[in-house]
């Protein structure tokens, strides 16, 4: 086991170089122009742009480009992003937990949600609830988040007033910036308890239902679907079979000896589903302005942040092959057939 | 030369028939089982639909201008007007038809979607019948380079690659292309390293045809339900891709038939005015409906050839 | 079980929540709340060139030596210093070359130290010399030191002799000496002589104001200041943060300022990217002011207890550039490159008949009506409403299908007419306006001929830049927004030679050059009246550029904001007097 987990950690460091080549040879088709577009904003400044250009060395070939980055990766710097305005680990470091927190709660849910809805669907199959939960899962996957996502804020706040957008309220918000305020861990909802201060909990969580209820609407589906082929797959092979015919109870069949393994691929699934959401949480981010890795990730690509798309590549990737190990290491603890090759 | 028994038990086609039955095709069986489930024959229903709507574009909504993807429109004016004469399913920000959008974006979503799948499984067939057929240290390369693409989000790259080629509806298929051709590798290989151990592959070889023959005509035809159920499950991600990049300013130009480019010129319409929150509500559900219907469709037929075609399902049902 | 649980938490969620009611009552009434879209690039005051930044530098937390009074642009009330100089009262030289600004004392730095004559000095020198690339310096650079910039390329090219003796203290009084007599030197003291410590600025990393060390702090990237990020003016409000993730910026009350102290105890600018989100959040009370576009305000009309101020007059212009020399050069927006009713040749538009057909084919009040919601005025010219030398009454281009059609007819020999034309408008995406603009002139050009053939494609600003820069654009929207109220500020980067626009679309009028050096460098209003008069009418005759519009701004605030004001010159509101009841 031990020799697997190690083998798979050495993936980590080449999927980093490989994603980071991927994305300074996407640079060989931008001009320096284009680069400098990064640092110049107004038309005041377009006569500035060959001295723009100089000063960042925006001129030079692409390899070169990345020969200068990976020394200074090497040195334990990612460099600096100018979309947000501050050096990249801090962008990361700062945006992360956020995505996090919103990633935990949108996590748990799909899974009660969808493990349930899943199970019911097969136990049901065919019938009315197998039907309806298929049809609202797949809905879900059918209507793009930043459509859903509007509507909810449309009706939940503008209509209503319940939840907000952003992460925090005013208040909320200053308090946590404040010195007395300890951030342990950086998801708010956590600190927030952690430091006795029940309101801001209760706070947080209230600009979390809406982000979260359109995540969980969405990559449902998905789980939804696999639970039900796993668990169908399982309700009819021979030893459930044998349970049936035994003469046990059908939730006894269900609960104790069926859901168990058709959990196994499911397990699978989650893992990816995790660093999935991780990255779905783009468009979400954006239409609720929150303040996570995914809305800085596309702000930094639309502008052409080239130090940030690569930080935030890297964390990424590192995350998806992290993500990767862990499923299949809680694969081969759950299945005992499976031997690590 | 005694017929080979197609030894793939995932399909079974032809299946010899058991005596004292009526002959029943295999294809009979797959329509049968497939009509049997009311989602499938709905999902069916709706892409036809579609591809009709698609089909009959020119007659639907005339083209007025040079480029038939750009879409009329009356005037400048801000804010969109609801539906009425002229414009039965009213207007967008800047007065497009919002008719005329939602019947050539068929068309749009259609050559945008299509094309993805035919770039990402033209590149699957090559790099995937080589990597897996062939196996050793190409397979290791082929592989590494799909864990590189498959570790970068997906949107993400679109994004960058859009923002670096610059934004046109050529360039988007381009970005979800690159995003999406690991998967089809990744899958067409798995299938080659299935079939290429089966005994007809086998023998075939033992006779001494040739690795490009063996790959066209036995292995490639055994290979399409998998793929067959993955484009059409990819199909409306493909979609909402396509949209979730005009939202973000980088997909089609402003003026371009295409729902999701619709549903952005909407998204600052949704509010609706002070005193009612839908004054606006067409902007927004007349694209969402065409979007979310075509991707509903696709889900539901590739929902319904897995069931179908799932080699796992076989033989229990 | 799970679903009761549930229940409960949405309960207790809800709870809590504020309800929407009418006549809410003011929340927060010592905090004011501003959401804008974008967020500050930098809080140097000598680094800072865009609107996000000045709203938090001027005249918020960092003051200048002269300011505005309210609304009104053409006097000035005295700040930092304690009198505005004139000719009548001595202050300014009889050759204009002097300005001796009296500093006030007392004033109090936010870490609690005196401003001196000293730090006024340091800050201009700083401003000048640090002359980031497309950064703010060139404002004070250009009058003091008579040079556009500190290097050419790489070379630096100006000695800190040049420099340091612009700026000189005479006992309690800072003494300007410029290169050449500039009539606008006041309004550019006005907006952008801001004052730092010198001595706060020393001790973290910057600049020490000696001789000998100033090149080391030339031309800083973003990130290489202390005071990027930390302000230490004199202004009544005092930087508390500036979470960047957050976008927000908080700032406190500065309760040793030199005035009385301001009304409200903090102030917060965030950047909320969503309009939807801004106006929600102006509904629900939780924002007091909300950055609204012209295209959304009929969603903001008729709020409750939401004010809106409209028809606030702007120094900005939108204007059509004609770029006389295109760069052929694998350009796909001229067609074939040649005139063959595919294409147009690099030098189309340099053929005065062309403008003229096309500004007389700009339909400048569907423009306006659609684009503005009729809410800007057509200028004749770039001396724009509100600047020295504005006159209403000169000539400018109307809409008339007819003259449009005859001016074609004389273009290029009359071959344009009968051979036709194809090729594609540019503008950046994210800017309706110029859309519009560009829909409007494509829709009217086409109707007058099959055979012309205006596309339009809009592209992403890097792409865009990367098209400017290369000079390959053929007709492309572009505008320029007030440095400093004085027509100079809009004269030059239109009409001379060697102007932003004149260079890049390769136009020039030696007689316009004229005219821009007498206007700049005489101090008579009347006679600069004139000068700018006779520019106009050079714009008008030479139409180097359709001047499309100039909008006038609104604003959508709670209707508990007392103590409100305008001021074009501003990035966003002054803060001082605000108020909520």
């Amino acid at each position: 086991m031990t020799g697997f987990i190690l083998r798979r950690l050495l993936l980590l460091p080449f999927v980093a170089l490989g994603v980071s080549v991927l994305i300074f040879s996407l640079l060989q088709f931008l001009t320096p122009a284009m680069r400098a577009s990064l640092y110049i904003h107004d038309p005041k400044q377009l006569n500035a742009l060959p001295d723009i250009i100089r000063k960042y060395h925006l001129d030079q070939p692409a390899y070169v480009q990345y020969w200068d980055w990976l020394t200074q990766v090497a040195h334990g710097d990612l460099g600096w992003s100018e979309t947000a305005r501050e050096p990249v680990a801090d962008a990361i470091r700062g945006y992360f937990p956020a995505t996090l927190e919103l990633g935990v709660y949108s996590f748990a849910c799909i899974l009660a949600l969808g493990i349930w809805l899943g199970t019911q669907s097969a136990v049901h199959k065919d019938r009315l609830l197998d039907h309806l939960s298929r049809f609202t899962s797949i809905s879900g996957a059918s209507l793009p988040t930043f459509v859903w996502g509007l509507l909810l804020l449309m009706v939940f706040y503008g209509h209503f007033g319940w939840f907000p957008p952003d992460r925090l309220s005013l208040a909320a918000g200053l308090f946590v910036r404040a010195p007395g305020f300890h951030p342990y861990t950086g998801l708010i909802t956590i600190d927030a308890l952690l430091n006795g201060q029940w309101w801001i909990f209760w706070d947080a969580l209230r600009h979390l239902v809406l982000p979260v209820a359109t995540l969980t609407y969405f990559l449902t589906a998905v789980l939804v679907r696999i639970t039900r082929s796993s668990m169908l797959e399982t309700l009819r092979t021979d030893y459930v079979r044998t349970a049936r015919a035994k003469g046990l109870a059908q939730r006894t069949v269900v609960d104790k000896h069926a859901r168990r393994n058709a959990l196994i691929p499911v397990i699978t699934l989650a893992g990816l589903l995790f660093v999935g959401l991780l990255s779905g949480v783009v468009i979400t981010e954006t239409v609720f302005n929150y303040p996570g890795i995914g809305r800085w990730g596309v702000n930094a690509s639309q502008q052409l942040d080239i130090p940030a798309v690569t930080g935030f590549a890297l964390i990424f990737s590192g995350l998806l092959v992290l993500g990767n190990l862990c499923a299949d290491v809680l694969y081969a603890l759950v299945d005992p057939r499976i031997r690590l090759q | 030369m005694t017929a080979v028994r197609s030894s793939t038990p995932a399909i079974s086609l032809s299946r010899t028939p058991s005596p004292g039955r009526t002959v029943e095709t295999g294809w009979h069986r797959t329509l049968r089982r497939f009509r049997r489930n009311p989602l499938s024959v709905l999902g069916a229903l709706i892409v036809a639909f579609f591809v009709v709507v698609a089909l009959l574009a020119p007659f639907l909504a005339h083209p007025t201008e040079r480029n038939p993807f750009m879409i009329p429109h009356s005037g400048y004016a801000s804010d969109p007007h609801p539906p009425g004469p002229g414009h039965p399913f009213g207007t967008t920000e800047e007065q497009f038809d919002l008719y005329y959008g939602v019947i050539w974006g068929t068309r749009t979503a259609f050559v945008v979607a299509l094309s993805v799948v035919a770039t990402a499984v033209a590149i699957a067939l090559v790099l995937g019948s080589v990597s897996g057929y062939y196996g050793g240290p190409l397979d290791e390369l082929v592989m590494r380079v799909t864990d590189i693409f498959l570790a970068f989000p997906g949107l993400i790259l679109a994004v960058v690659i859009v923002a670096v080629l610059g934004q046109s509806v050529r360039n988007a298929v381009i970005a979800i292309a690159v995003v999406e051709w690991p998967t089809y590798t990744r899958l067409l290989r798995g299938e080659f390293l299935r079939v290429r151990d089966m005994e007809y592959v086998q023998a075939a070889r033992a006779l001494g045809s040739g690795d490009l023959h063996i790959i066209a005509r036995h292995v490639i035809p055994n290979t399409i339900y998998p793929m067959l159920i993955l484009a059409s499950l990819n199909m409306g991600g493909i979609v909402i891709t396509f949209a979730a990049l005009s939202f973000l300013g980088l997909g089609a130009p402003i003026g371009y038939a295409g729902w999701g480019q619709l549903i952005s010129l909407s998204h600052n319409w949704i509010v609706g005015t002070a005193g009612d929150p839908f004054t606006f509500w067409y902007t927004l559900i007349v694209p969402g409906t065409a979007i979310f219907l075509f991707v509903l469709g696709w889900n539901l037929l590739g929902d319904a050839f897995r069931d179908v075609f799932d080699p796992r399902l076989q033989g229990s049902r | 079980m799970a679903a009761w649980f549930l229940v409960g938490v949405l309960l207790v969620l809800t709870s809590g929540a504020g309800t929407r009611a009418t006549g809410q009552s003011v929340k927060n009434p010592d905090t004011f709340v501003t959401l804008r879209y974008g967020d500050p690039e930098s809080l140097d005051p000598a680094y800072q060139y865009d609107t996000a930044s000045y709203e938090v530098v001027y005249p918020n937390v960092y003051e200048t030596l002269i300011g505005y009074n309210g609304s009104v642009l053409s006097t000035y009330v005295p700040r930092l210093a304690t009198e505005v100089p004139s000719l009548a009262n001595g202050l300014i030289s009889k050759d204009g070359l002097t300005y001796t600004f009296p500093i006030r004392p007392g004033v109090k730095f936010h870490d609690g130290t005196t401003m001196t004559p000293e730090d006024v000095r340091y800050s201009t020198l700083r401003f000048m010399l640090q002359d980031r690339d497309g950064g703010p310096s060139w404002l004070l650079l250009s009058p003091l030191v008579g040079k556009e910039s500190t290097r050419d390329g790489d070379k630096i090219v100006v000695t800190y002799a040049e420099a340091a003796k612009t700026v000189t203290v005479q006992g309690n009084n800072v003494v300007f000496h410029l290169a050449h007599p500039y009539g606008a030197f006041l309004s550019i003291v006005a907006a952008w002589s801001f004052v730092m410590p010198k001595a706060w600025a020393a001790a973290h990393g910057d600049w020490d104001g000696s001789a000998g060390t100033w090149q080391k702090f030339n031309n800083p990237k973003l990130q290489d200041r202390y005071a990027f990020d930390h302000m230490n003016g004199t202004g009544p409000f005092k930087l508390v943060s500036w979470d960047r993730q957050a976008k927000e910026v908080d700032l406190a009350r500065h309760d040793a300022y030199w005035r009385a102290p301001a009304r409200l105890s903090r102030v917060v600018i965030r950047d909320v990217a969503e309009f939807t989100n801004r106006r929600l959040q102006l509904q629900q009370g939780d924002a007091d002011l909300i950055e609204v576009d012209r295209s959304d305000q009929s969603k903001v009309m008729g709020m409750t207890d939401v004010t809106i101020r409209d028809d606030l007059p702007r120094l900005l212009i939108q204007v059509l550039h004609f770029n006389f020399k295109i760069d052929p050069t694998a350009n796909p927006d001229i067609g074939s490159g040649k005139l063959d009713g595919s294409g147009i040749p690099p030098d189309f538009f340099s053929d005065v008949h062309v403008r003229k057909a096309f500004a007389y084919a700009f339909d400048y009040g569907t423009f306006i009506r659609d684009a503005y919601r009729g809410k800007a005025i057509q200028p004749s010219g770039p001396i724009i409403q509100g600047l020295l030398g504005y006159d209403p009454s000169l000539p400018k281009y109307t809409f008339d299908k007819n003259k449009a059609a005859a001016e074609f007819k004389e273009a290029w020999g009359g071959r344009v007419w009968s051979t036709g034309f194809k090729f594609t408008l540019t503008f950046n995406t994210g800017n309706t306006a110029r859309q519009i603009g560009a829909q409007v002139i494509k829709d009217a050009v086409e109707s007058l001929n099959p055979k012309f053939k205006v596309d339009i494609r809009n592209l992403q600003w890097s792409s865009f830049l990367q098209l400017t820069n290369a000079h390959k654009g053929t007709l492309y929207a572009l505008g320029w927004a007030v440095d400093y109220p004085d027509p100079d500020d809009f004269a030059q980067p239109f009409l001379s030679s060697k102007g932003d626009y004149p260079q890049r679309n390769s136009y020039n009028n030696p007689e316009a050059d004229r005219l821009i050096k007498e206007a700049a460098v005489s101090s008579d209003p009347a006679k600069r009246k004139q000068l700018y008069k006779e520019l106009t009418q050079i714009a008008y005759n030479d139409v180097p550029s359709i001047w499309a519009a100039q909008p006038t701004a609104f604003k959508v605030m709670r209707s508990w904001v007392r103590g409100w004001y305008w001021n074009t010159v501003y990035g966003g509101e002054d803060y001082y007097p605000l108020a909520k009841q």
